[in-house]
C-alpha cells in the first residue's frame, strides 16, 4: 500500500511514533528491573535471547511473507516448526542407531531436516503463486497437514533417546570466561564449583543470528529482496516492470518454512525431544513480532531489524514475567494488547514504518 | 534515526552492565548478614500430587526455619514448560537448595548441571535423571544429592497382590495404562505383570495404553471386556485410565463384578472409592517425599550429613473398608 514513502522527519509526533517500540523495550527493562529481583543481569540477557530464539526466527520468516503483500501470511509456521522437531529428533535417533557418531547423527539429522523442512514452503508457495489460493487458506491447510504427519510419525509419544550431544549443543554457550580471565569456546572450563563462569551467548542464538543476518542481507541488499518489497507494494506495477512474481512468491514461502524449520531445530537441541505441538503457541509470537516491528499487514514495508525489535519486546516480556513469578498465561494477554497497539499506531501514522 | 537507536542501545548496555554489579553487591550483603536457608521447589506439573508434596515441603520448612520458594506450577508435563520457569526462578537468586521433579530423564540434565555448577544443591523428588541411580560412577547425572520418590515397580507388584486378595486369587485381570514412554508408568505395569505372575490361578488378559485420554481408556477396556468376558479385575495406572475403565465396566453391565484399582489417592479417586466405582486406591506419599527432601537437604547443608542416594517412602492402600479411617486421611492428596 504505502511503499517507500519518505519519512517525514520533522514532527515530534512522527519521531515518537517511529521509535515507540524501542521506547517500549526501555519501559519493559526499567519496569522489570525494579519489580523483579534478579532481572537486571547478564544472565537474564542470555535467557531472553535463549528463549526468544524461536520468536526471532519465526518473526524473520514471517516478515518475508508479510512484506510480499496480497494478504500474505504464513499460518503454518508453528506446526512446521513442530514437524521439524519431530523429523529431526527421529532422524538423529535413526542415524545414531545406524552407527553414526553422536556428532554425525546430530549434524546429519539437522541437515536432512533443513531440506525436508523446505517442502511445506514449496507447497505453500506453489499454491499461492501458481494456483492463486489465498495465503490464509493455503498455509492454514498446511498447518493441519504438518500437524497430522507429525502425530503419525510420533504415534502418540514424544520422540526420545536422542544423542546426549544434541542437548549439550542446544544448552551450551559459544564462549566461557573464567574469573581468572581464560576464555574457552564451546565447552565449559573446569572450575571450582560455585565459582562464577561467564557464559557468553547460547550456541543456538549464534546459529539463529547467522541465518537471520544472511536473510537480512538477502532482503535488504539483493535484487530479490527489492522485488519482494515491490510485489508487496504494488503487485500490478511489479508484474508490469517484468518481475517474476510467481518465482519470488514461491521463494518467500520457502524462506518462511526454512525459518520455521530452523526454529524447530533450535527446540530439538534445547529439549532433546520432538513434539508435534512444539510450536503451537508460537504463531501469535511470530506474527506479533513482525507487526509490532512496524511492518504493514498489507505488505510492502518492514525490516528485519525492526522485526527483531518486535520479537525482543515479546522475549523480554516472557522472561520478565517469569522472573516476576507471574503465570505465563499473562504473556498472551500482554502480547495481544501490544499487538493491537502496534496496529493502531500503524493506522494512525502509516508513513513511519518503512 | 540510526543515531537514535545507537544512543538507546548504548544506554541499554550501560544499564545491563552497571545494574547487576549493584544488585549483586546487595545480594551478598544479605546472605552474609543472616544465615536463613532458602529452598526452591520446582513441581513437575499442576496436579494434586505436587500440591500435596508442596504441603509436606512447606510444613518441614517451617519446622526447620527454612525459607521455601515455590516456582510456578507448569501447566503441562515436559521440559519445554518446566525449564524456562526453573531458570527464571533460579535467576531471582538467593537459592541454596533445589527440590525438583524433573520432567525428563534426559533434557533436564544440562539445565540442572548448570544450576549445580552455581553451587546450588539438588534433590530430585518423585522423578529422576538418567536411571535414577546417582551413585553410579562415570555418568553425566550423578550430581544430585539424592532421589526421593516411589518405587513404581514395587507399587505395581503390591497392586497386583491387593487385587488378588479382592478377587480371591483367581481369574483374569486387565491393565489400562497411560503412556509407555513415562518411566514411572512403565515400571508400574512391569511390576503389575510380575505380581500377577505370582498367582498360579491368575492371568493377565492384556495391557493397553490410553495416553491419558479417558475416552480411549473406555473404548480399550470395552474391547478387552468383549474379548475376555471373564475379566475380574482392572488396574488403571492413573485417574483417567481408572475412570475410563469404570465407564466401560458400567456400560458393559458388569458393575460390581469387575474390581477396579487405581493409582494415586487424588480426591477424585477417593470419591470414586466412596461411591463404589473404584474398589482399590494406591496412595503414594508425596507429602512425605517433600518433607524428607527438605529434611535431608537441610541436614546436608547445615551439618554436612551424608545423604542416602535413594530414599523410597512406601505406599498405602485405600479400600472402602478403611477409606473413612481417621489415620488414613493424611494420605489423600489435597
Amino acid at each position: 500500500m504505502n511503499t517507500r514513502v519518505s519519512n517525514n522527519n520533522g514532527s515530534l509526533l512522527a519521531s515518537i511514533g517511529r521509535r515507540w517500540v524501542l521506547g517500549f523495550i526501555i519501559i519493559e527493562i526499567v519496569f522489570f528491573s525494579v519489580a523483579a529481583r534478579g532481572f537486571m543481569s547478564i544472565d537474564t540477557v542470555q535467557l531472553i535471547l535463549f528463549y526468544g530464539t524461536e520468536v526471532f526466527l519465526l518473526g524473520t520468516g514471517e516478515l518475508f511473507v508479510i512484506i510480499s503483500g496480497g494478504g500474505g501470511i504464513d499460518l503454518s509456521v508453528g506446526f512446521v516448526m513442530g514437524f521439524a522437531t519431530v523429523v529431526s529428533a527421529k532422524l538423529m535417533v535413526l542415524f545414531a542407531t545406524m552407527g553414526a557418531s553422536p556428532l554425525g547423527s546430530v549434524l546429519l539429522g539437522c541437515a536432512a531436516t533443513l531440506l525436508i523442512g523446505l517442502i511445506p514452503g514449496l507447497v505453500n508457495g506453489w499454491l499461492v503463486a501458481n494456483l492463486r489460493v489465498p495465503p490464509f487458506i493455503a498455509t492454514f491447510s498446511m498447518l493441519g497437514i504438518t500437524h497430522g504427519i507429525s502425530e503419525l510419525l510420533l504415534q502418540g509419544s514424544p520422540a526420545k533417546n536422542l544423542p546426549n550431544l544434541a542437548g549439550e549443543i542446544g544448552n551450551g554457550y559459544f564462549a566461557y570466561l573464567t574469573p581468572s580471565g581464560s576464555l574457552s569456546f564451546f565447552s565449559r572450563p573446569e572450575v571450582a564449583r560455585g565459582q562464577h563462569v561467564w557464559a557468553i551467548i547460547p550456541n543456538i542464538v549464534v546459529l539463529a543470528f547467522i541465518f537471520i543476518a544472511i536473510f537480512a542481507f538477502v532482503l535488504h541488499r539483493t535484487k530479490f529482496g527489492r522485488h519482494v518489497y515491490a510485489i508487496g507494494g504494488n503487485r500490478d506495477a511489479a508484474i508490469r516492470s517484468g518481475i517474476d512474481v510467481r518465482k519470488s512468491l514461491l521463494k518467500v514461502y520457502v524462506i518462511s518454512s526454512l525459518f520455521a524449520t530452523i526454529a524447530g531445530l533450535s527446540y530439538t537441541l534445547k529439549y532433546i525431544t520432538g513434539k508435534a505441538d512444539a510450536g503451537s503457541g508460537m504463531l501469535l509470537d511470530g506474527i506479533a513480532a513482525v507487526v509490532i516491528g512496524g511492518a504493514s499487514m498489507s505488505g510492502g514495508s518492514g525490516t528485519v531489524w525492526r522485526s527483531l525489535l518486535g520479537a525482543l519486546v515479546i522475549a523480554i516480556l516472557e522472561t520478565g514475567l517469569r522472573i516476576l513469578g507471574l503465570q505465563t498465561f499473562t504473556t498472551y494477554i500482554v502480547v495481544g494488547v501490544i499487538l493491537i497497539m502496534a496496529v493502531i499506531i500503524d493506522q494512525l501514522f502509516p508513513n513511519f514504518n518503512r | 534515526m540510526k543515531k537514535g537507536y545507537s544512543i538507546a542501545l548504548a544506554i541499554l548496555l550501560v544499564l545491563a552492565i552497571a545494574l547487576p554489579t549493584f544488585a549483586n553487591g546487595q545480594g551478598e550483603q544479605k546472605t552474609a548478614g543472616k544465615k536463613q536457608l532458602t529452598f526452591l521447589f520446582m513441581p513437575g506439573v499442576a496436579d494434586p500430587f505436587y500440591t500435596t508434596m508442596e504441603k509436606g515441603i512447606q510444613a518441614k520448612g517451617k519446622e526447620l526455619g527454612v525459607n521455601i520458594v515455590v516456582a510456578e506450577y507448569p501447566k503441562a508435563w515436559g521440559p519445554e514448560d518446566q525449564v524456562p520457569i526453573l531458570q527464571a526462578a533460579i535467576q531471582k537468586g538467593g537459592i541454596d537448595g533445589l527440590l525438583i521433579a524433573p520432567t525428563s530423564v534426559d533434557a533436564l540434565k544440562a539445565p540442572l548441571k548448570a544450576i549445580y555448577d552455581k553451587g546450588i544443591e539438588i534433590i530430585t523428588v518423585d522423578t529422576f535423571l538418567g536411571d535414577g541411580d546417582y551413585s553410579k560412577a562415570g555418568t553425566d547425572y550423578g550430581f544430585p544429592l539424592a532421589y526421593i520418590g516411589s518405587d513404581n515397580e514395587l507399587g505395581g507388584k503390591q497392586m497386583a497382590e491387593h487385587i488378588a486378595k479382592l478377587v480371591g486369587e483367581k481369574g483374569k485381570v486387565f491393565c489400562e495404562a497411560t503412556n509407555p514412554d513415562a518411566s514411572s508408568v512403565a515400571a508400574r505395569v512391569s511390576g503389575f505383570k510380575a505380581g500377577v505372575a505370582e498367582f498360579p490361578n491368575m492371568k493377565l488378559a492384556g495391557v493397553e495404553w490410553c495416553m491419558d485420554v479417558q475416552q480411549t481408556a473406555m473404548q480399550q477396556t470395552l474391547a478387552a471386556l468383549q474379548k475376555d468376558k471373564d475379566i475380574v479385575g482392572i488396574f488403571g495406572t492413573n485417574v483417567y485410565s481408572a475412570q475410563g475403565a469404570n465407564q466401560a465396566v458400567v456400560n458393559a453391565g458388569l458393575a460390581g463384578a469387575v474390581k477396579i484399582a487405581s493409582w494415586d489417592a487424588t480426591t477424585t479417586n477417593i470419591d470414586n472409592l466412596k461411591k463404589g466405582t473404584v474398589d482399590l486406591v494406591l496412595a503414594q506419599k508425596p507429602a512425605e517425599m517433600g518433607s524428607l527432601a527438605v529434611d535431608w537437604l537441610y541436614k546436608y547443608l547445615t551439618k554436612k550429613v551424608q545423604v542416602p542416594k535413594k530414599v523410597i517412602p512406601g505406599f498405602e492402600f485405600f479400600t472402602k473398608d478403611n477409606v473413612n479411617d481417621a489415620n488414613m486421611q493424611q494420605y489423600i492428596y489435597q
